[in-house]
């Protein structure tokens, strides 16, 4: 049973056990490399006792929020936990509401998501690898993937017409159709990417600084990691051959995919699993398009209940949202889905009891789980070693906080 | 007849008095310095954001690239309100920038910009310089220590650690230079490389990457800026430094790279070689000075921060017996400079 030990109370106690050596280091929330958090770190000399990561400052009571807003509405506010991978996140809601009303959406919008989630992911992946970058002192790593990510928001903007909260799975299927102009402007995009991974790698991950600083730090071990129940790449660079997009949920299970698995579980070994996921997002996007079907991409249900006059939009593959869509009536009932994003997976657990909101939602974020690793991986390296093992997790408080 | 002889007959000043005013304050020294640092940063965080697919500074003075915007920061830092910390030793604390920066502007006496253009001249000046410049760390220790704040103090505690590595670089790489030209003034360094007519990085490349590296250390660049360490320690032992004092602290380490270029200028690159009138010789060695900061403030946009271990091991490990092999270099090259 735990008991409430403040943090003062916590380095009196190890300090006196060890003729005061061990002193008490604040990083956070006003630093610059703590995020919307703090660190309380105990230090030996260089060496890093203990690591407290405190965290709740961006709590934005997302679970309670969602009790008081109809099934649709909700989407829009769940993107708020991770604004930089606002598909993945949704999408198992989505799906899970989808359940709740017995709608199955059609293939092509099954495949839009995927597309997407996939762009999503790459420009997450991209995210983390800058802030691993600046996290350092890397400054070129930082501003080349802050710069290529503007590449995939503007696909995402193509594809739905926002850079970064798109809301564009819907229950039944997905907002907008694919533009012609994005087949074009994402192989570009493609070519684009693949060039600079290379430079990536011989600027950043094969620079000898870097290296240095990364190698052998932070190893988590497989086992270790699932009991931990780390998520995400995080957990794959330890060598557990685990992705969530494995259960085949939107299109996953219709196209070849491998997840990327390391194996000596260190901080480099997690950079490097985020380098080669965007190379496997890339390949994942084109083969989505290749066998992209033809048909509706939203449910027949729903398509049926559009005004007349807003129905031309429809040619022109937009949906206008019909006005009974927001009082959707779900049967009550519970239901659990998953999905993997760019920070690990994410899980849900919807509650209805029949009414025009949830009754609950759980939701287990993937930088949530991943938190434990700050205390797990720091402990016997020393203080400059804590922003490379942050940098490596990629985690994203935001999210973790809800 | 020379700008110093004709300002000292119209002063009526000896020239002895004048020399050792003048450098420090005007040429190589703070004068010279403003324009150097107003220079550098602004190449650095230009060069910098080309490399990174930025702009860089633009939009104070636009004609001219945003050369102006560190005047703009200045002029603002300047008119800002100093903050002492309530738990700050309060005179150390204020003191403690202006001390470090005196002692670095102490340094251009005797670190001759041109030919003829020096404080003051003695055969012991290169120690003289390497003297002063490794006071000024223990003058940081006092900053960090001063402070009052954990960042600080483990800030100070990097630095005593990173300066000693790099000095004890430094010495050795200039002691081999010394022993391959046979003098420790820089006077006569310059004028032995002029006489031989090769400059000292042919003669022995190694002690001039032993001082390259040194160089980077101690001044905090890239990959080894472990005692500002923003990731870790905010700004290190400068953390609660704000307004002028904060600028001071910056400029140092600008000031501390310009005069140790200029040593590495003097000692390796032939000085004013292969000018020899005190103008357009100073503006040689001005140059290659610039040249060489430029290309020591690029490396940030290649390199990350080292951690503190490998730095050690780095300069303890693999540098220092590097500098043995500098020894013998000096001791077979030194029939070059007889």
């Amino acid at each position: 049973m735990a008991s409430a030990v403040s943090p003062g109370m916590e380095v009196r106690r190890i300090g006196g056990s060890q003729d005061g050596r061990v002193i008490e280091l604040y990083i956070g929330a006003q630093h610059p490399a703590s995020g919307h958090m703090r660190l309380i770190v105990y230090l030996d000399g260089d060496v890093i006792v203990r690591v407290d990561p405190d965290i709740g400052y961006v709590h934005r009571t997302m679970e309670k929020l969602a009790e008081t807003r109809e099934y649709v509405r909700v989407i829009s506010l769940l993107e708020r936990m991770t604004i930089i991978d606002s598909c993945n996140i949704t999408l198992p809601y989505v799906e899970a509401v989808e359940k709740l009303l017995g709608v199955e959406p059609p293939p092509r919008a099954r495949y839009l998501r995927t597309i997407l989630c996939e762009i999503n992911r790459i420009a997450s992946h991209l995210y983390g690898l800058g802030i691993g970058g600046i996290f350092l002192n890397h400054s070129t790593m930082y501003m080349w993937a802050f710069g290529d990510r503007e590449v995939f928001l503007h696909l995402a903007s193509l594809l739905t017409g926002a850079r970064l909260t798109h809301t564009y799975s819907v229950f039944g299927g997905v907002r907008r159709d694919l533009p012609r102009l994005f087949i074009d402007e994402f192989s570009k995009a493609k070519r684009y990417m693949l060039k600079r991974l290379r430079d990536y790698d011989k600027l950043f991950f094969n620079n000898p600084v870097i290296r240095g600083r990364l190698e052998g730090v932070g190893v988590l071990k497989p086992q270790r990691a699932v009991e931990l129940g780390v998520t995400g790449p995080n957990l794959r660079a330890s060598g557990v051959r685990y992705d969530a997009r494995l259960t085949g949920y939107a299109a996953y299970g219709e196209l070849d995919f491998k997840p990327v698995v390391g194996k000596e579980g260190d901080a480099l070994e997690r950079i490097w699993v985020r380098l080669r996921e965007i190379e496997v997002s890339l390949d994942l996007i084109e083969q989505a398009i290749r066998s992209l079907p033809e048909g509706p991409i939203f449910h027949e249900r729903f398509t049926k209940t559009i005004p007349p006059a807003v129905r031309h939009w429809l040619a022109k593959g937009r949906i206008k949202l019909p006005g009974g869509y927001v009082r959707l009536k779900t049967r009550p009932g519970e239901v659990f889905t998953r999905a993997e994003m760019g920070h690990g997976e994410v899980t849900y657990y919807l509650v209805s009891d029949g009414g025009i909101k949830p009754y609950r939602l759980r939701v287990v974020t993937p930088s949530a789980r991943n938190v434990v690793l700050f205390d797990e991986l720091a402990r016997g390296h020393t203080l400059m070693d804590l922003p490379a093992i942050y940098g490596s997790l990629d985690y994203f408080p935001p999210e973790a906080d809800r | 007849m020379s700008p110093v002889s004709w300002l000292s007959s119209h002063l009526g000043l000896p020239d002895w008095l004048l020399r050792p005013i003048l450098a420090p304050l005007v040429y190589p020294g703070l004068l010279a310095f403003m324009p150097v640092a107003l220079f550098i940063i602004w190449a650095e965080r230009k060069v910098t954001a080309r490399v990174q697919m930025r702009v860089g500074p633009l939009y104070v003075s636009r004609r001219l690239g945003g050369v102006l915007q560190l005047l703009a920061d200045g002029v603002r830092i300047a008119f800002q309100e100093v903050i002492v910390p309530e738990t700050a030793e309060k005179y150390s604390f204020m003191l403690a920038p202006i001390a470090a920066f005196s002692l670095v502007a102490a340094t251009f006496t005797v670190v001759p910009g041109g030919p003829g253009v020096y404080g003051f001249d003695s055969n012991i000046s290169l120690l003289i310089a390497y003297a002063l410049i490794s006071l000024s760390p223990i003058v940081t220790v006092v900053m960090g220590w001063a402070s009052n704040n954990k960042f600080s103090q483990i800030g100070a505690g990097r630095e005593i650690i990173v300066s000693i590595a790099g000095e004890v670089t430094l010495l050795a790489s200039l002691l081999a230079a010394a022993m391959m030209y046979g003098s420790m003034s820089f006077n006569a360094i310059v004028e032995a490389q002029n006489d031989a007519g090769i400059p000292g990085i042919v003669a022995n490349p190694v002690a001039a990457l032993l001082f390259f590296i040194a160089v980077l250390l101690i001044t905090d660049r890239v990959p080894f800026d472990l005692v500002l360490g923003e990731q870790e320690i905010v700004q290190g032992p400068y953390t609660e430094y704000t307004g002028i004092l904060f600028a001071l602290t910056m400029a140092l380490d600008y000031a501390k790279l310009y005069v140790l270029m200029l040593m590495f200028t003097n000692v390796f690159l032939g000085g004013w070689m292969p000018f020899n009138t005190p103008l357009i010789g100073s503006l040689c060695v001005f140059t290659k000075t610039l040249v060489l900061m430029l290309i020591s403030v690029f490396l940030r946009s290649v390199y990350g921060r080292m951690r503190l271990d490998q730095v050690a091991y780095l300069f303890w490990a693999r540098l220092l017996p590097l500098a043995l092999a500098a020894f013998s270099l000096s001791a077979v090259m030194h029939f070059l400079y007889r």
